[in-house]
């Protein structure tokens, strides 16, 4: 019998004997877990998210009359002394009723009495994918609006401004939860580890006595923290699948969903969580073991 | 005082001025000098309190000595740390007066657990294991609950599990306490076969009849002093 089989046997002893506190552990673990990995999903989620709209990003700015060529080359020129930009598209007043009445579709209609030169001409500007923060695009949009000529900037300010502090608090959130992982791994393994050790006292004197040397006493204390890490990430994983599943069945299709495409973390994100459950919870079993394993 | 030496075999255990004192000032053994032979039997006898068991405990490492030296296997056990004393620990098998068995486990994972310790092949421990338990005429209690079992097949179950793992050094303390006299005549026969196979043996024991007509040594303490050291036939 060599040492792993008979550290594997002890620690499938000391799991059977102690199993409703293993359990309880695991599920806690398992329950941190899933409150860290389901905000962190979302939190994703809303960047993979943010990232699309801000590809889509546009400041309109509407102007008093339509520019003529060398207007709008010096409106270029200034343009980009504040910053390179993706793009800067000049839309005449036809051209934007051109759209609008594409957009309006079967309901163009409407537009038969319309002059075709009622709506303002004005320039789109796509920033570069670096001026995308959303200070940075208030500046850009503050500084658009001393342009001459220009009347407003328009860039759905409101819903940039939302969906830019909804993320911040999500990121608050996962910080948060992540911190409540830490707490509950490390303490709930290391005072399970703890209790299992007082009520093993005689048996691991015993031990010493009969000559078993540190590592034996030792390794199924530290294997049932890599158990807890492992078990309990990979359920607090699979609960968050099966939740993500039932949240696609039944809500996919419906309006704000449909916005964006939500996926499931990452192969690599999921061994993450994984490796960062077993090394909390035998840092766990670790503490407990130096503390209170008196061999 | 009767002064036996031991044979010309070499010394398994040497102590050497061993005291040991209990604060505040409780003197529980005094300036003990004796030297016991491989494969020996050896007797530790004495009234209750005399120091038979803490000079056990001090010889399994248990507990340290206040002064002196004890060797073991030319060893001093008490210098001895990490993973060369649980080697030694492996190679001293001790019986304990107060049986100190997993009471939630079985018999049988009693007695396995200190040949576990040494990686011994499963299929020995459980062949090893069932020989022990016919030789103690405990075959039918093999899955019982050591909890479950009378004292003296608690006795004997702790016997079975000092001797388990082959140790070279086996330490008794009152192994026939709680015997009648089948079992007890069953354990003696056991601790013989094992010296016979080359163990040292020494037994703490306030039963005359296990030693009074041998010509193993005995040792006598009072008051944690030694005081007699003679053969058992010349007692």
């Amino acid at each position: 019998m060599n040492f792993w089989f008979s550290v594997f046997r002890q620690t499938g002893r000391n799991l059977r004997q102690t199993w409703t506190t293993q359990f309880m552990t695991c599920l806690t673990v398992s329950l941190s877990v899933l409150i860290f990995s389901f905000f962190y999903l979302i939190y994703l989620n809303m960047l993979n998210a943010g990232d699309k709209v801000s590809d889509d990003l546009r400041l309109v700015v509407y102007l008093e009359e339509e520019p003529g060529p060398e207007m709008q080359e010096q409106l270029r020129l200034k343009i980009t002394q504040f910053d390179q930009v993706q793009e800067i598209k000049f839309i005449s007043k036809a051209e934007a009723y051109s759209r609008f009445a594409k957009e309006l579709g079967d309901n163009r209609d409407v537009l038969t009495d319309m002059p075709t030169d009622f709506l303002p001409a004005s320039i789109e500007v796509t920033p570069l994918r670096s001026l995308r923060s959303l200070s940075q695009i208030k500046l850009f949009s503050e500084y658009l609006a001393t342009l001459p000529g220009s009347q407003k900037v328009q860039y759905g300010q409101k819903w940039v401004e939302r969906f830019y502090y909804f993320t911040q608090l999500l990121s608050i959130v996962v910080l948060l939860s992540g911190f409540l992982l830490i707490l509950t791994a490390t303490f709930m393994v290391a005072s399970t580890i703890r209790l299992t050790i007082f009520a093993r006292q005689e048996e691991l004197e015993l031990l010493k006595l009969v000559g078993a040397t540190n590592n034996y006493i030792r390794t199924p204390f530290l294997l049932e923290g890599i158990l807890l890490g492992l078990m309990g990430s990979l359920l607090g994983l699979a609960s968050l699948y099966t939740l993500f599943q039932w949240i696609l069945r039944h809500f996919s299709g419906a309006g704000f969903l449909d916005l964006f495409t939500f996926t499931f973390f990452p192969p690599e994100i999921i061994c993450t969580i994984v490796i960062l459950s077993i090394i909390l919870c035998t840092a766990g079993s670790y503490t407990s073991m130096q503390k209170f394993l008196r061999i | 005082m009767t002064e036996t030496t031991t044979s010309s075999r070499t010394a398994m255990i040497e102590v050497i001025k061993v005291s040991k004192s209990y604060p505040p000032n409780v003197t529980a053994l005094a300036d003990i000098s004796v030297s016991i032979a491989s494969g020996e039997v050896f007797f530790l006898i004495g009234r209750s309190g005399a120091g038979k068991t803490t000079l056990l405990k001090l010889l399994s490492n248990m507990d340290k000595p206040s002064t002196g030296l004890i060797e073991v296997a030319g060893m001093n056990i008490h210098q001895v740390t990490g993973n060369k004393l649980a080697k030694l620990r492996q190679k001293v098998g001790m019986a304990y007066q107060d049986f100190r068995l997993l009471t939630e486990r079985t018999v049988a994972e009693n007695i396995a657990i200190s040949m576990e310790v040494s990686y011994k092949k499963p299929q020995i421990i459980r062949s090893r294991v069932r020989s022990l338990l016919a030789q103690l005429q405990l075959e039918d209690k093999h899955d019982i609950l050591t909890g479950d079992l009378s004292r003296g097949e608690q006795q004997r179950v702790a016997l079975a599990r000092a001797v388990a793992n082959s140790p070279t050094l086996i330490l008794v303390d009152e192994p026939t306490g709680n015997l009648d006299a089948t079992s007890t005549a069953q354990v003696m026969e056991l601790l013989v076969r094992c010296s016979n196979s080359g163990a040292t043996i020494v037994i703490a024991t306030h039963d005359e009849t296990l030693y009074r007509h041998s010509t193993h040594r005995v040792m006598r303490l009072h008051n944690g002093k030694l005081a007699s050291l003679t053969r058992g036939n010349e007692i």
